[in-house]
């Protein structure tokens, strides 16, 4: 009812907490010694024991287990055993056949517990501690019985008999001795319920599991779902409407059949089903939460649709179902059901349901936290790529939260507002903050975005190392180190005495703040969150009973060692929440991309494998298949695009219907690259403009994609040797980079600049450009760049005659050791023609005193090159091998450095020539 | 359609079948059309026509037109033959078992009636049976409820009863009466395509029965569906369709057919209050007053739609009106959910907003899914400031009939009184998607734009231009629109709106800041334009009102003239050639 907070959690008894119950009394009955009768050894009663308190904890469905579902999981206990369990169960269960039977368990089950005073009980006797976690289950068993009113306990009677006569009727594969018996009791069950009030109900019932079982071959839906859900790929393509058209569409055809439409199987499997407590159900739903978020667009839909439908009409007041609705669309980029179902969620919770964070101490029966829903909001626009919206709403929560004063959600809207500064490419500072904002305002309007931005950080930073948020202030060491990672640092104030600043980057201060991400692992034990530890535990524990070795281990006898051995090996317990495990897993990938900016490549390598091997499985999908991306990459520049593409294929196979766009954007690099380096320059266009397309066209959102395809396209022209089209492409490059701040891109396409007038022949020009990339990289730290910078100047200045060849030797051997220690194939063979070139141009150099030393790096560099199937590069290459050799008069091989160069030179002209589609292209 | 006398006829019989089945309400509605039927003058002494006088004053005071004169053309109304009862005689049987039915024992009926063959005692086993699984489905809602609200009672009755009617259907043994069941037990399974089919083919069968048409009308939630049902062509199908209509908010289309029916059935109560909620809807609450003081006084016992009454009775603020009818129906029967309603309503119009709340959810115990009690419950939370509350209760509304554009209204405004005007708009927009001609809904939306938050002046014109294009009687919109205009420093849509406010105001004899604001803006506009003579008119008017606005326009007029004077107009004539 409206304004009226339902008490969390109250307990009801059902058909399978009493069978749990009647399991613990088998575990501990009164009056027995260490080891009770039916059980063989200490280990088999603990594992028993383990079994019970993982059905009281595990959260891997919203529903309770049918009988027989239980029956199957005794089995699994153990085979000896089991023959005993089943029988006591389903004798006992069936001997309750008036509302006094279950009183007397219930009374029976009171022994059982053992007093509070423990010390005064035999050392030898099985007890069960009431505070224990089976001794408070049997406890509030015994309470929520004794507020049972008599309808409540003439219902669980009925229920009790259903829950038994569903098991025995559906599995006639157990060979019960006591199934004449119990059925004989079934009927006197039922002629008794023939006196009660609703004397005619039990028999419908029973013929109405007949006509179901009759009617549906297929198991009621609840039993599917779960393996549906976490077989993942095999999603149901159908949705819910057409499936129940069609369902009524065969119903008009043939009207008598009794074929189950969608709504009628809905109705059954409801009808008699229980759901687990509400403690199971939380658990369950924070499972599925985690899971949505780390599978994304691969996690089923509609399965998962279905299960919350079925919990939102059994549960209609747990309004978290709402919250997992959303996400569930948000994840399938359902835009309009994922705004319906966050709005529908913070209607009904007031934000005060379920977030860690949000403090239920303060007044939120008075004011409600809506501000954690602007949050959201603000983070799904983000999601969905409409910047302008999220900003506008997150700075909504900026104020709601400083009016309500709720701090720790402050924190976390500045977070997120700066990640989405980070992100988004704005041009103009003045109006991305309302007014209202006061550290901004404070500061004055004058700020660039990346000042702004700088300033947010900190304010979240401290706002979550102040409050203990110790996520948030992980989180904001990373989001400060790719702060650090790109951007120069200037004083904030434009007056007052100016420090002398270095004016780069520090890669010291990224260093620093990744290392303090990672102490987060370190910090968290302070943290409590039993409850996902335990639910999560008890799952996996349950779900590996279906792994032969539970038994074998077993029905050996002295294996208490090896028993705890493999229950460890098959369920461990990860004390590490996955949230946190993601962050330190994210800080590894962080590593490598500032590795690969600086321009170390084995240690890029080292941090993605690292990632790969240690937080694939705790990982989100997107970033999995990031980290393969990495590798991929690394594989293409260091080993050539074959073993690049073999390894893609696998990517491919294992990122089949996740993060799509990432791989697909990975394969159509490698493509371009390959075809660029073959000379298919019309594919290369064809691949260029495909990747175009693929970022959306909002301004400022996607711009590593929309730089990164007008930088190829540049390309593209260049190879064509269209220069004043390149030129011009790049030059709006450089402009676009310039208006929202990108430095980096801005360093490469001013070398690409430099490129284009080196190949036009217009070596003048290229210099300026050249030496402004120099600059750029310097500033930004970019290693890898600026060797590569160098290298082009000095081709630049080779070209200016033999004059110059000593300075461009010069630069050649500045940069050779970064180059030859993490360069890749293209930039090493560049580096190496160059090298020889300089040599054979320098006038006081003689080929046929050293020939080796123009020899050995042109034979590398051909080598390198057709590694990489770099057509053009390799003929020049080829040729001036040919040269050399000419020089020393060795004819022979002369001709055969001719001969290949006229092989490379030809396959560059058909390569131009043919219109062939690309295999790889053609077969996606 | 048909003569009266033919009606009159189909409805007694059918008076007769209904209460035979215990179909009791369909009878009882039946019951209340036959005496709505007008009266042959010459037959029937003045007595029997007594009770009929009232309600003949409101038609003639709203007939504007005739429309019984123009029946709809080409429309041949078939003659469904009036359904022979099998048994002539009742069985002993069947007497003890609808004797059992009346004292409300359906299982002892059913049971009486076990081994009966005869299509009536069958249709009063199932009936029972049906009944008695609804009534022990309303017990188990209640013992069985969850600590989550879980309510997955179900009638047990209904599988049986399904095996049995669908078999008895596909033998074609069923009757009209054993269709209409077979339709809400398949309605009640979720299955809706069938339970249109059984149900279209019992009312052509037999169009009397009104439960089967209501049963209809609520599967009918699109006008796709309702287009789609192969009906007969019957009187009672114009009661259908007009109810349908209602429901899918076409007013307009409802009111031209209950105005149609009226030419038969000219006294009907049941039409009269049909056509008040359809008025209602239209917000003619004159008429719907009228309508509703001539009902009460024909059926002073009625609590049917007087909800409705409460609410417009709220409206119009009359206190004592409300009390009198809230104290009417609370002697009548208290525990209807209308009832608590309009007890509800007028402590919430005395101010009282706790005790107005208790009502409210007394009537939500009676009936969880009664719309209006969640809206309203609404309204009062926002006016206890308790927003939490007043947003579940709205969302519930939303949930029940996500059409209810009120309650989407007001979690718009509860989510802007909490300061999250960006937040509320989501909720305006989605109101006045499904209400786009109330000018109250466009206003909301605007001033939510027009807020220190978000500021977006060009997004608030726009919806302020929407609200003065659908008559907004409050004339807040083009006010606000030249002061909008004013502020962007468009002075020429400024005066153009201000002189369109002003023209309104004089209309209808309003005067108060409003004027005066028009009348300076436009002084001040004029003269900076030149059009002296025009800025004259609105300085003189000006002078009408006291304040500093009057020493302005004196001195603006004074120095209008000064300058006229100084500068006379070059006149051609006075320099000859």
């Amino acid at each position: 009812m409206a304004g009226i907070l339902k008490p969390p959690g109250a307990f009801a008894v059902t058909p399978h907490k009493v069978s749990v119950c009647i399991l613990i009394q088998m575990y501990a009955p009164p009056a027995m010694m260490s080891v009770p009768f039916p059980f063989s050894s200490v280990a088999q009663h603990n594992r028993f024991g383990l079994y019970l308190f993982a059905l009281t904890k595990s959260c891997e469905d919203i529903l309770e287990p049918k009988l027989d579902e239980l029956i199957n999981q005794l089995r699994e206990i153990g085979d000896v055993l089991y023959q005993w369990l089943t029988d006591q169960l389903i004798s006992r269960l069936s001997s309750l056949s008036s509302p006094d039977d279950l009183f007397n368990l219930f009374s029976d089950l009171r022994a059982i517990l053992g007093g509070t005073d423990l010390s005064a009980v035999d050392d030898e006797q099985v007890v069960l501690d009431p505070n224990s976690n089976l001794g408070m289950f049997v406890r509030r068993c015994l309470l929520a019985f004794n507020l049972l009113c008599f309808e409540g306990v003439c219902h669980l009677l009925t229920s009790i008999g259903i829950y038994c006569k569903e098991a025995l009727s559906s599995c006639s594969a157990y060979e019960l001795p006591c199934l004449d018996d119990s059925s004989n009791e079934l009927e006197a069950l039922s002629e008794y319920e023939n006196m009660d009030l609703e004397n005619i109900v039990f028999e419908k019932v029973n013929k109405e599991i007949e006509a179901r079982k009759k009617a549906s071959e297929e198991v009621s839906f609840h039993l599917h779902a779960p393996k549906a859900l976490f077989g993942l790929v095999e999603d149901i393509k159908v949705s819910a409407v057409s499936k129940s058209q069609g369902g009524d569409k065969c119903r008009e055809a043939s009207p008598s059949a009794h074929a189950p439409n969608d709504a009628m199987r809905e109705f059954d499997s409801i009808s008699g089903a229980f759901l687990r407590t509400n403690w199971q159900m939380q658990g369950y739903l924070m499972e599925q939460a985690d899971a949505i978020e780390k599978h994304g667009s691969s996690f089923s839909l509609n399965a998962f649709e279905l299960i919350l439908r079925q919990l939102q009409k059994l549960a209609p007041e747990l309004h978290r179902v709402h919250f997992l609705r959303y996400l569930n669309s948000l994840y399938h980029d359902d835009y309009f059901a994922a705004l319906e179902n966050l709005h529908r969620y913070f209607d009904y919770s007031a934000g005060t349901e379920g977030f860690d964070f949000a403090q239920p101490s303060i007044g939120c029966n008075s004011f409600g936290r809506y501000e954690i829903a602007l949050l959201c909001l603000g983070m799904m626009h983000f999601h969905f790529g409409h910047p302008k919206q999220a900003l506008d709403v997150l700075t909504e929560a900026v104020c709601l939260s400083q009016q309500h004063s709720n701090d720790t959600c402050l924190a976390y809207t500045l977070a997120a507002i700066s990640n989405l500064l980070s992100e988004i490419g704005i041009s103009t500072t003045t109006g991305i903050l309302g007014s209202s904002y006061s550290p901004i305002t404070s500061i004055g309007t004058t700020l660039s975005v990346q000042q702004q931005l700088f300033v947010l950080l900190k304010e979240s930073f401290r706002r979550a190392e102040s409050l203990k948020l110790k996520r948030l202030v992980a989180a904001n060491h990373l989001a400060m180190a790719k702060f650090d990672l790109t951007h120069v640092q200037r004083p904030l104030l434009s007056f007052g005495p100016k420090t002398a600043m270095r004016l780069r980057t520090c890669p010291t201060n990224v260093c620093k703040e990744l290392r303090l991400a990672s102490h987060l692992i370190s910090d968290f034990v302070s943290e409590s969150s039993t409850m996902t530890t335990d639910g999560a535990f008890s799952t996996s524990w349950l779900k590996n009973l279906q792994k032969p070795m539970g038994s074998l281990v077993l029905t050996q006898e002295n294996v208490s060692g090896k028993d705890s051995n493999a229950f460890q090996f098959c369920a461990q317990p990860s004390s590490i929440p996955g949230s946190v495990l993601q962050l330190v897993g994210s800080s590894y990938l962080l590593r490598a991309t500032a590795w690969e900016a600086y321009g170390s490549a084995p240690l890029t390598r080292v941090n993605t494998l690292i990632y790969a091997t240690c937080f694939s499985d705790g990982s989100s999908l997107s970033d999995a298949a990031l980290a393969h991306v990495k590798l991929i990459q690394h594989l293409a520049v260091f080993k050539g695009y074959k073993e690049a593409f073999s390894a893609l294929k696998i990517a491919e196979e294992k990122f089949l219907s996740v993060s799509k766009s990432r791989i697909l954007l990975l394969k159509l690099q490698l493509l371009h690259e390959r075809s660029l380096h073959r000379g298919h320059l019309k594919l290369a266009q064809k691949v260029c403009d495909e990747l175009g397309v693929m970022a959306s066209s909002v301004t400022g959102v996607d711009m590593d994609l929309k730089t990164e395809a007008s930088l190829r396209h540049a390309r593209t022209l260049l190879a064509a040797n269209q220069f004043s089209e390149a030129a011009a492409v790049a030059h709006s490059l450089f402009c676009m980079c310039y208006k929202f701040n990108l430095q980096v891109e801005n360093a490469s396409v001013l070398l690409l600049l430099a490129e284009i007038h080196k190949k036009s022949g217009n070596a003048v020009l290229g210099i300026p450009y050249a030496l402004a990339s120099l600059s750029f990289c310097q500033l930004l730290n970019l290693d890898l760049l600026k060797a590569s910078a160098t290298l082009t100047l000095a081709e630049l200045w080779l070209s200016f005659g033999p004059n110059h060849a000593k300075m461009a030797s010069n630069l050649i051997q500045q940069a050779l050791p970064l180059i030859l220690g993490h360069g890749g194939l293209e930039l090493r063979a560049r580096a190496f023609i160059a090298e020889a070139k300089c040599l054979l141009s320098d006038p006081s150099f003689s080929v046929s005193q050293n020939p080796e030393a123009v020899l050995d790096p042109l034979r590398q560099a051909s080598e390198e090159l057709q590694v990489l199937e770099d057509h053009e590069l390799a003929a020049e290459a080829f040729y001036l091998i040919a040269i050399v050799f000419d020089k020393l008069g060795r004819l022979a091989e002369r001709e055969e450095a001719a001969a290949l160069f006229k092989e490379y030179v030809l396959a560059l002209e058909n390569e131009n020539r043919q219109d062939e589609v690309d295999p790889l292209l053609s077969t996606p | 359609m048909s003569s009266k006398e033919s009606c009159r006829n189909e409805l007694r019989s059918a008076i007769r079948q209904l209460s035979n089945r215990c179909l009791y309400s369909a009878a009882q509605w039946a019951a209340e059309q036959l005496v709505g039927i007008e009266q042959d003058p010459a037959k029937y002494t003045p007595t029997n026509t007594r009770f009929q006088r009232g309600s003949s004053s409101i038609r003639r005071r709203f007939r504007t037109n005739d429309i019984t004169s123009t029946p709809v053309a080409g429309v041949s109304y078939v003659s469904t033959p009036v359904m022979e009862e099998d048994e002539v005689e009742d069985s002993d049987f069947y007497l003890l078992a609808k004797s059992y039915f009346d004292c409300r024992e359906y299982r002892r009926a059913a049971h009486v009636l076990r081994d009966q063959t005869g299509r009536r005692s069958v249709f009063l086993r199932c009936y029972a049976l049906y009944l008695a699984g609804e009534k022990r489905k309303e017990e188990e809602m209640i013992e069985l409820e969850g600590p989550l609200g879980k309510s997955n009672a179900v009638n047990r009755e209904l599988i049986s009863l399904e095996r049995e009617l669908s078999t008895s259907w596909k033998n074609g043994t069923v009757d009209p009466f054993g269709l209409y069941l077979y339709g809400i037990v398949l309605k009640d399974k979720g299955n809706e395509n069938l339970a249109h089919t059984v149900l279209v083919e019992s009312v052509n069968s037999y169009p009397w029965n009104w439960n089967a048409w209501s049963e209809l009308k609520s599967l009918c939630t699109s006008i796709d569906i309702l287009n789609s049902l192969n009906l007969n062509n019957h009187w009672m199908k114009d009661y259908f369709l007009a109810s349908a209509y209602q429901e899918l908010r076409m007013h307009n289309e409802s009111l031209t057919k209950y105005e149609y029916l009226q030419g038969t059935f000219s006294f009907s109560n049941y039409i009269q209050a049909q056509i008040a909620k359809a008025q209602y809807s239209l917000r003619e609450f004159e008429q719907v007053e009228v309508i509703f003081e001539e009902l009460l006084r024909n059926d002073p016992y009625r609590v049917d739609d007087m909800d409705m009454y409460s609410n417009v009775l709220y409206a119009k603020e009359c206190f004592s009106a409300l009390s009198y009818l809230a104290h009417r129906v609370f002697m009548t029967d208290k525990y209807r959910p209308e009832s608590c309603c309009i007890i509800g309503n007028y402590y919430s119009l005395k101010g009282q907003h706790e005790k107005s709340v208790v009502y409210f959810r007394r009537a939500l115990k009676l009936d969880k899914n009664y719309l209006s009690a969640w809206t309203l419950m609404g309204h009062e939370y926002v006016e206890m400031k308790n927003t939490p509350a007043a947003i579940d209760a709205y969302r519930r509304a939303v949930d029940i009939n996500p059409r209810d554009y009120r309650a989407w209204y007001g979690l718009g405004q509860a989510y802007e009184m909490m300061h999250m005007p960006l937040y509320a708009l989501h909720y305006f927009r989605k109101s006045v998607f499904l209400q786009p001609n109330d000018s109250r809904l466009w206003i909301a939306m605007a001033q939510c734009y027009e807020t220190e938050q978000l500021h977006m002046l060009e997004e608030a014109i726009k919806c302020y231009r929407r609200a003065a294009n659908c008559n907004d009687s409050e004339a807040i919109a083009l006010n606000q629109l030249a002061k909008l205009h004013h502020a962007l420093g468009r002075d020429e849509e400024a005066a153009f709106y201000y002189k369109k406010d002003l023209e309104r105001m004089e209309a209808e004899e309003r005067e108060g800041p409003n004027m005066v604001e028009a009348l300076i803006f436009l002084a001040t506009h004029c003269r900076a334009h030149g059009r002296f003579e025009e800025a004259e008119v609105y300085c003189t008017r000006l002078l009408d009102y006291t304040g500093p606005e009057k020493e302005t326009a004196k001195i603006m007029l004074r120095g209008m003239r000064m300058a006229q004077s100084s500068f006379p107009p070059m006149d051609v004539e006075h320099f000859p050639p």
